[in-house]
């Protein structure tokens, strides 16, 4: 039986060998490159990368853009879960402007070292990056106007704690957009768990269904649920995981089981700002085509 | 971390706020020192500038 301390402990390791790896020029993370920027990768517009480090672009991680989706306004603050090299902080500062602020946590040192590295480079000063947990927040209650994360809830043994934490921080009126990895439907046990240690490095995954579930549970309200990218056997065969699913019959663009989702919701109350249909912003986000991005 | 960070951080176990003890300082920042809990009797540290606010059964890895 797995721990949720070994579980973090497996997940800090993996991501502090990612933050070495950026730092040695390597840009290789979990399995493959192939598989890595089959799900990282064409994520950000040229637009919002100019001026950023290249260690920070290298070193993001993600599988959507939450900056992006969460529609950020002047003066705002803004908490990014799972801050890794702190792309989606940088971004959000320069969104936010220098009356808001961007905090990133992370429970990495190597990442929060590289983080920092990048913000020093980027001449950024509205930004603070914070070690903690997302399961136990360092903030006090109703102190953030958004919380963003990309990839990183699905890494965390206790969901419904990260969630609950979530709620209790934001103010009430609140944002959360996150871009995360679900898993769809039913996929054979031993297929699954490469396919999960493939996508998000430890298993964790939840569907959409229960994801949703746990949001309400939490206290959101107005959740949202949109696909970017349903991965296809052919994702997952340039993971190296194509015997395992030769072995189970998928094949080419048969879907394997596993979507890169953006999700919204919103803490109930008075204030904040109101999020723009999903569809327009997500649209105009991501450049989307097939096999070309996500 | 800057010094008026502690203005917005919150113990992690009970959420209270925050006690900034300043050991070396650069450039307005905080490089080290501690945030102290009074309600739970628990120092956090600060070094290199980044503050760690893991609960205390998990600083240690």
């Amino acid at each position: 039986m797995t721990t949720e301390r070994e579980i973090k402990e497996t997940v800090r390791e993996h991501y502090a060998e990612s933050a070495r790896q950026v730092k040695a020029a390597d840009s290789s993370c979990c399995g493959s490159d192939t598989a890595e920027n089959v799900i990282s990768s064409k994520l950000y517009t040229t637009d919002e990368l100019q001026g950023l480090p290249q260690e920070a672009v290298v070193a993001s991680l993600g599988c959507g853009n939450p900056v992006a989706m969460a529609e950020l306004h002047e003066g705002e603050v803004v908490l990014d879960l799972g801050s890794g090299g702190g792309i989606d902080v940088l971004l959000s500062a320069r969104r936010v402007g220098p009356t808001g602020k961007a905090y990133g946590l992370d429970m990495t040192d190597e990442m929060l070292e590289l983080a920092r590295e990048n913000q020093r480079k980027a001449g950024v000063t509205n930004v603070e990056f914070l070690k903690g947990e997302m399961e136990e927040m360092p903030l006090p209650d109703g102190s953030v106007d958004v919380i963003i994360s990309n990839c990183v809830v699905n890494l965390s043994p206790d969901k419904d704690k990260v969630l609950a934490e979530a709620h209790r921080v934001l103010k009430p009126g609140g944002r959360l957009a996150i871009a995360d990895i679900v898993a769809r439907g039913d996929v054979p046990e031993e297929l699954r768990r490469s396919l999960e240690a493939w996508a998000g490095c430890v298993a964790g995954a939840l569907e959409e269904g229960e994801y949703r579930a746990k949001l309400e549970s939490a206290g959101f309200a107005d959740v949202e649920i949109e696909s970017l990218r349903e991965y296809t056997a052919s994702d997952a065969d340039g993971a190296g995981l194509g015997d395992l699913l030769q072995k189970y019959g998928k094949k080419g663009a048969e879907q394997v089981g596993f979507a890169s989702v953006i999700v919204r919701a919103r803490r109930p109350g008075e204030g904040g700002h109101a999020f723009s249909s999903l569809n327009v912003v997500a649209g105009e986000a991501v450049s989307c085509s097939p096999g070309s991005c996500c | 971390m800057r010094k008026d960070l502690v203005d917005i951080l919150a113990c992690p176990v009970c959420k209270s706020p925050l006690e900034l003890t300043i050991e070396e300082e650069a450039e307005e920042e905080v490089v080290r020192g501690k945030l102290t809990c009074n309600q739970c009797s628990e120092d956090y540290p600060i070094e290199d500038r980044i503050p760690n606010l893991l609960p205390p059964e998990m600083r240690t890895a």
